[in-house]
């Protein structure tokens, strides 16, 4: 089997006059938590929007797991194997927190059981009560996800995304906005979900917890990748000091 | 232990559901009564207020379950009515095929109007399908085959049963009662199951459910081609009970009462679009024996709804009677628990 599960080569897209992503190439192995680095308005976004099929490739492809995936649309990214969270919580709000689960549960269902009771729907019922435990929304599940807090609504963004049992998690920020002992719990959930095989394609504003868990590191600016390799390298590396880190170092400085 | 079975049966069934039980109850003491009092006036009317009511119901699919607001529904509301006419005039009496036949064609021009109409969203799809009904009823207007502007007139009563016809408006209007019943039963099942579930997720974050792996176009067209049909087959009982079809039976001012209906009644409760049917029809019709000018009333009572009960009737007043059932439940536990 082919160790990079997703492969990104040449990756672009422009709005009118901006390159916000340009040439883009790197390679997700399977199993790892990579992740993308980048300060705002690099590309990251837009580079996972390409990748899930929300935003069509101006130029490149992508390739998941041996497939041709460019121009995808969202449903075909995720029937392929590649799920997604959302930076801004992307939730069903006016539905309870079982509910939004069971909704994104019953992709396991393939179609099956389409028109009988939910209760018939055994598979995502179950991956419901699993999900619930693991990420401790138990005792949240019959609220409106409105109603939850917004550390609560950020885990229920990720578990919505995992519910499809997904090969590849692309997890936008998952930590934004987030308190310091959250942020803490949600580092270590990415750690166990990468522990279960799942592939990770992290970008996250934390630069500690990217250098914490990635195994892999790529850094954008302005649209273009400048530098990848392990947390060590990329720390090193004089490019990225100077475009990133010497931005936050002056920021904290500040 | 018997009391709290049954807290927990009363729990099953909210309290739209009893406002439904409550509404199919009425309409038997109602028939019961205008049966006995050899009524013919408002038994017709109140017919008639159900079968506008499964237009509204098909709205109700659109507008409050799926989140699309079609501006032209009378268009599958006026085929249906068509396809019935011309069935019963032509080719049989039987009530079975009619609502059959009816339904399919339905379903088949709600296919390719879905395929026109479920590309735009918003604002565009609304006046897409209100387009494209514009277009059709001008069609059939200008179609001497059709009747032009005086429609079809003449249909025959349709036979339900050996002995048993439409005009009979009593047999008629409880065979009404029944098939909008059933209606009402099929949507509400639907909506307990994964597909139906689906359409809401649609209707509260769309974007969501693309990336949940499931094609919200495919969603989106089925519940148009179900409501296309359902709309079809409420509009195959309407020369039925009326004798003859019009164009107007397309036009805008049947659409947008369907929607009045529905807001009225309470969207997305299914029963309430029943509620504001029967409300409305009969309102237009004592209202319209005294004035010409009976819009005038429906309007304002549209205004003072949308703005004092933005929920409408059936949306202000289930939560009204659950919070009045769960204080009688907690009532009932805190005295099991003294005794």
């Amino acid at each position: 089997m082919d160790d990079a599960i997703l492969k990104v080569q040449g990756l672009s897209v422009r709005f009118g006059a901006l390159a916000a992503v340009h040439d883009v190439h790197f390679e997700a192995r399977r199993g790892h938590i990579t992740s993308v680095i980048g300060p705002n308005g690099a590309g990251k976004s837009s580079l996972f929007n390409l990748i899930s099929g929300a935003i069509r490739p101006s130029a490149g492809r992508v390739q998941f797991n041996g497939r041709d995936t460019t121009g995808f649309t969202p449903d075909q990214m995720v029937k392929a194997g590649l799920s997604r969270s959302f930076q801004i919580t992307n939730l069903f709000f006016e539905l309870t927190v079982r509910e939004n689960l069971r909704l994104a549960a019953q992709f396991l269902e393939h179609g099956r059981g389409l028109f009988l009771p939910t209760y018939a729907s055994e598979r995502s019922n179950l991956r419901v009560e699993e999900l619930l435990e693991k990420f401790s929304l138990q005792s949240r599940a019959n609220e409106l996800a409105g109603y939850l807090s917004h550390g609560e609504q950020r885990r229920l963004e990720i578990a919505t995304a995992l519910a499809c049992d997904p090969e590849m998690l692309l997890l936008d920020e998952p930590t934004q906005g987030m308190s310091l002992t959250d942020t803490h719990e949600t580092e270590t959930l990415i750690r166990e979900l990468a522990c279960d095989n799942l592939s990770i394609l992290l970008v996250e504003h934390d630069v500690d917890l990217v250098m914490n868990i990635s195994n892999h590191v790529i850094v954008m600016n302005q649209g273009q990748k400048l530098a990848e390799g392990t947390p060590l390298d990329v720390r090193a590396n004089s490019a990225v000091q100077a475009a990133y880190f010497g931005e936050v170092r002056e920021q904290l400085h500040a | 232990m018997r009391e709290s079975y049954l807290i927990s049966i009363s729990k099953k069934i909210s309290a739209v559901q009893l406002l439904a039980i409550l509404f199919f109850g009425l309409s038997c003491v109602f028939a019961i009564i205008a049966i006995v009092a050899s009524d013919v006036f408002f038994l017709r009317l109140a017919t008639e207020a159900m079968i506008f009511g499964g237009l509204a119901l098909s709205v109700d699919l659109l507008l409050g379950i799926t989140g699309l607001l079609p501006l032209g529904q009378a268009l599958f509301f006026g085929f249906g009515a068509y396809a019935s006419a011309l069935i019963l005039k032509n080719w049989t009496t039987s009530i079975w095929i009619v609502l059959l036949i009816s339904t399919l064609f339905s379903a088949l021009m709600g296919g390719l109007a879905g395929l026109i109409a479920i590309r735009s969203k918003g604002v565009y799809f609304a006046l897409i399908s209100f387009g494209l009904a514009q277009v059709v009823s001008k069609v059939v207007f200008n179609s001497r085959d059709l009747g032009a502007s005086d429609g079809i007139i003449g249909v025959p009563n349709a036979e339900i049963l050996p002995g048993l016809t439409s005009g009979d408006p009593a047999v008629f209007f409880s065979f009404t009662i029944l098939f909008i019943l059933f209606l009402y039963a099929g949507l509400n099942y639907l909506l307990a199951t994964p597909y139906g579930r689906q359409l809401i997720a649609i209707k509260t974050n769309e974007h969501r459910v693309a990336f949940l792996g499931f094609n919200t176009w495919r969603y989106k067209l089925s519940a148009f081609v179900l409501a296309a049909s359902i709309a079809g087959v409420s509009g195959a009982l309407y020369p039925m009970l009326r004798g003859f079809v019009s164009p107007e039976l397309m036009f805008f001012q049947v659409s947008g009462n369907a929607i009045i209906n529905v807001i009225v009644g309470g969207t997305g409760t299914l029963i309430g679009p029943l509620y504001g049917s029967a409300l409305l029809t009969g309102i237009r019709s004592v209202v319209g024996s005294f004035t010409p000018h009976h819009q005038l009333v429906i309007g304002v009572l549209f205004m003072a709804v949308v703005i004092l009960l933005p929920r409408g009737i059936i949306g202000y007043l289930a939560p009204l009677l659950d919070s009045w059932r769960s204080r009688k439940r907690n009532a009932k536990i805190q005295e099991a628990d003294h005794g």
